[in-house]
């Protein structure tokens, strides 16, 4: 695997599956401020193969894989030719509507990766009504730059490092410093948290947690209802949550979200025993 | 045929494309979106966008994915 130097690198290489493919697929679907970061601190690894093009970045203690394929055909045959898939853990996801996602999965599945979790989106139109209101009034305010590290602590308690993408520390303090974290501090401890990233009229809720200890009190509720009353000018909101949590995805529903159709397989390459996760 | 007005709408019928002239900075399309409405241009137009072109700033608004269909040979 090489790194690629420059965003135009991983384009050309996209371009050369991409040209004349019959069932181009994919899941790399980069933000390009992002791929520039990734690619300016040599994060990104490729490795081509007839037909496919597969992209590696190092996340925590595994590597996150990202492919473009002219088929899923050419998918399956070019991850039979990885050498490094055997040697580490790799974590891919693929994403879309269900019916979509097939191919891709099955060449996955050939390949020696198991199912690991499935995500669904949710969504929200700006306008929904809320629930009413319950219990005493909390305590919300945005994160300062010192409650950093307690929120990256809390976040890896509570969220799923495989699946949930977890941010890193320069990643918190921007978002901290950009007025995107809301937290509620009682008893000089963090009782919980929603860290979201709007742009223009869509807002994206990337994580929302309520400590042990701290439940049943509705902080969870304060923590929303100020989210979505400072987002005046948002169309739509998104967030993306595990299938299977039907705790999370009740509260989500109450506060008018509904699943939009797309989904999110993770799967990876080596099996990841259950971790205690919400 | 669909205008790229139409396919922009399948893809995110909650908002009105004419009026905006920056999509992403408005938040209107995201990246996943804008791999979807790649797809979507290649198999309503019989054409196949550049990998090289898959760039925030021909996906900006109406007027420059018009001109991306152009230079892939299609009057929009």
């Amino acid at each position: 695997m090489t790194p690629f130097r420059t965003v135009a690198e991983v384009l050309t290489a996209i371009q050369t599956v991409k040209a004349g493919a019959a069932d181009f697929c994919t899941n790399f679907f980069p933000d390009g401020q992002k791929l520039q970061d990734w690619v300016g601190r040599n994060e990104l690894l490729g490795e081509s193969r007839a037909g496919a093009l597969f992209l590696f970045r190092r996340d925590r203690d595994f590597s996150r894989m990202f492919f473009c394929a002219a088929s899923p055909a050419a998918l399956r045959e070019g991850l039979a030719a990885l050498p490094n898939l055997r040697a580490e853990r790799v974590v891919a996801e693929v994403v879309g509507a269900e019916s979509a996602l097939t191919g891709m999965l099955a060449g996955l599945e050939a390949a020696g990766f198991h199912r690991y979790r499935k995500l669904q989106r949710m969504a929200r139109l700006g306008q929904s009504t809320l629930p009413p209101a319950a219990g005493a009034e909390m305590p919300v305010t945005l994160a300062e730059g010192a409650d950093a590290p307690m929120i990256l602590n809390s976040l890896k308690g509570a969220f799923d490092r495989y699946a949930e993408q977890l941010p890193t520390a320069s990643e918190i303090e921007s978002a901290v410093a950009a007025g995107q974290i809301f937290v509620v501090k009682l008893d000089g401890k963090l009782a919980g948290l929603l860290f979201f990233e709007t742009q223009g009229m869509t807002s994206t809720l990337r994580y929302w947690l309520v400590a042990e200890g701290f439940r049943d009190r509705h902080v969870g509720a304060a923590l929303m209802r100020r989210y979505l009353a400072t987002q005046s000018a948002v169309r739509r909101f998104l967030l993306w949550v595990i299938a299977s949590n039907d705790n999370a995805v009740q509260k989500y529903l109450r506060f008018g979200f509904a699943p939009d159709g797309l989904v999110d397989h993770v799967l990876a390459s080596a099996p990841i025993h259950h971790e205690n996760h919400r | 045929m669909k205008t790229i007005a139409d396919i922009l709408k399948e893809i995110r019928p909650e908002f009105d494309f004419t009026t905006s002239t920056d999509f992403k900075a408005d938040g209107m399309l995201d990246s996943f979106d804008m791999i979807t409405l790649v797809a979507a241009l290649d198999k309503n137009y019989g054409i196949s966008i550049s990998g090289v072109d898959i760039i925030p700033e021909n996906f900006q608004n109406l007027e420059t994915i018009a001109a991306l269909l152009r230079k892939n040979g299609v009057q929009p």
